[in-house]
């Protein structure tokens, strides 16, 4: 009877988080004379690739899914880059009077500002600078934006790597960076992994420095294109779940890759909401 | 080491702040006043935004609480680490925001929406049911979205929670023969608190922030119901140009957010059940 009940809970859960997805990728194949079927067509249609099209050869789409994928890339390595080094060092030296500590615990709680916050001293700073609507300046907002979780994310998965090791290199002759990159970053390298992993994801998924900072097709990424459809009059649907789903894409594939370290990188606040 | 990233941090999260603080204190001929100040308190719209927000944060927190709870302790016995249950239950709350606001306009659309199309074949009347495009029901609508994106969120942490409680309390409370309830209350509670408050703390400070979901969804309508303080914020800075106000409320939510966290870390700390 319990192993009855929990079965039945886990296919309904399971129905209730996939079905909406499930709902969207159909309307994204659908023509439009399927789209508005009543009673709802799950299964039965005839499948087109016509929205697609639409979005990504007709309309600029294809360039929002371009500045999508640069910042992204561009952000994540940077903050990587960056982030590894002050981990490592956290990980590493003691400062006096605990400093060490309290920038650790300082770093942490930058990323702890809710984003309408800084967005809107950003925006009126970037355009001083005259970045506003270029990727550079997503580009170093998410670089910002990452870099207090890969700090802590990479100060852990250093913690857990024997000092002996490094310190072995350096009586051969390493520098300490020789022997960070050739001792203890190959040692680390899932973990480094798995930060990428995250870092893209929450280049590629956010929205509000986006929207706040690029509004032309230059620099716009696919969520405020997305967006930018949704809230005008008469919305293509078919050309809004097509985008939808091309963003969702990468997404899936990161998502499998991660799963060991979803925990602990949920508890840094990998995703947000 | 330390010094790129702690340069970094201080010229895009501490540098504006400041200059946020400083136009909050400027009027619009760039004197010094309290006005964006005094205004706040007079505000409606800015108190029904705190209002909506805060009904936002609690509903959909005590509901993905209570489901994520639920599911934890059903399931964990059945859990393994990496089943394909997980992985799957993990796609909501990876995906874009911008992307879920996609899906559940699509699934809640009042004339082709799957919700209401399946409801019409079980013989139900849905004319009343327009989701978010009611008054009534427009509250309802983001925080389904919400609870579908973010209760895989609270069902992990404490599923992680719960698996790292050691066996040895369970077979001392079933030697003493304390029934379910009294072992879940009186073991299980207070062992998986430390999950619980993380799990709680993470969700409120994304769910006062809340945004880029609510703005594809209903852009803070029809009307004002369902405007949070990011969205008014937003606007206040972006549609009216207002960037002094916005930064003075910008504050105030960044206040409940510090006050509420530093709220559940007290809790974290004491050490008695």
């Amino acid at each position: 009877m319990r192993k009855f009940l929990r079965y039945t809970t886990i296919i309904v859960v399971l129905m209730a988080t996939l079905a909406p997805v499930y709902w969207l990728i159909t309307i994204s194949f659908k023509r439009e004379v399927d789209q508005f079927a009543v009673p709802p067509k799950w299964f039965s249609f005839s499948p087109t690739l016509e929205h697609y099209l639409d979005a990504f050869v007709t309309r600029s789409f294809g360039g929002y899914l371009m500045n999508s994928f640069i910042v992204a890339i561009c952000s994540t390595f940077c903050a990587l880059v960056l982030g590894t080094l002050a981990g490592y060092s956290l990980a590493r030296f003691r400062l006096p009077r605990n400093l060490d500590r309290q920038l650790a615990l300082w770093i942490l709680s930058t990323r702890m500002f809710p984003a309408i916050v800084t967005a809107v001293p950003l925006f009126l700073i970037m355009r001083d600078l005259r970045l506003v609507n270029t990727r550079l300046s997503l580009v170093i907002v998410y670089t910002a934006f990452n870099l207090p979780f890969v700090v802590w994310m990479m100060r852990g998965f250093f913690a857990e790597i024997p000092r002996d090791l490094e310190e072995a290199a350096m009586v051969d002759g390493d520098s300490r960076l020789g022997a960070l990159r050739r001792v203890v970053l190959p040692l680390a390298a899932p973990g480094l992994a798995a930060t990428a992993v995250f870092c893209l994801i929450v280049s590629w998924n956010e929205f509000l420095f986006a929207l706040v900072l690029t509004q032309t097709d230059a620099a716009m990424t696919l969520p405020v294109g997305i967006a930018g459809r949704v809230t005008q009059y008469g919305i293509k649907w078919g050309v809004m779940s097509a985008a939808a789903v091309v963003a969702m894409a990468p997404i899936l594939a990161f998502a499998m890759s991660v799963q060991k370290y979803l925990v602990r990188g949920l508890s840094l606040g990998a995703v947000k909401g | 080491m330390l010094a790129p990233t702690t340069a970094v941090l201080l010229a895009l999260t501490i540098y504006p702040l400041i200059y946020s603080i400083r136009i909050s204190f400027q009027g619009e001929s760039g004197n010094w006043t309290l006005q964006n100040f005094t205004r706040l308190v007079t505000d409606q719209f800015f108190l029904s935004a705190l209002a909506h927000t805060l009904v936002y944060a609690i509903v959909a927190l005590t509901i993905e609480f209570v489901l994520g709870l639920g599911l934890a302790v059903l399931l964990h016995e059945q859990m393994r680490a990496r089943s394909v249950f997980r992985a799957l239950l993990l796609l909501p709350m990876m995906l874009p925001p911008i992307v879920v606001g996609v899906v559940w306009r699509l699934m809640l659309n009042s004339n082709f929406g799957a919700v209401n199309g399946t409801l019409k074949s079980l013989g139900l009347n849905t004319e009343a049911l327009t989701w978010t495009a009611s008054p009534k029901l427009a509250m309802t609508s983001v925080i389904l979205a919400d609870v579908w994106q973010w209760t895989p969120f609270m069902f992990l942490i404490l599923l992680a929670g719960l698996q790292a409680i050691p066996q040895e309390p369970y077979e001392a409370a079933l030697i003493d023969g304390s029934s379910a309830w009294q072992t879940f209350r009186h073991v299980t509670l207070p062992l998986l608190k430390p999950a619980i408050l993380i799990a709680l703390l993470l969700r409120t400070m994304d769910l006062l922030r809340v945004f880029d979901q609510v703005f594809i969804l209903t852009e803070g309508g029809p009307g004002f119901a369902t405007e949070t303080v990011s969205l008014y914020i937003y606007r206040t800075a972006f549609r009216f140009s207002n960037f002094g106000y916005a930064a003075a409320m910008s504050f105030v939510l960044l206040a409940i957010t510090n006050v509420i966290s530093v709220g559940y870390i007290r809790l974290l700390q004491t050490k008695e059940v």
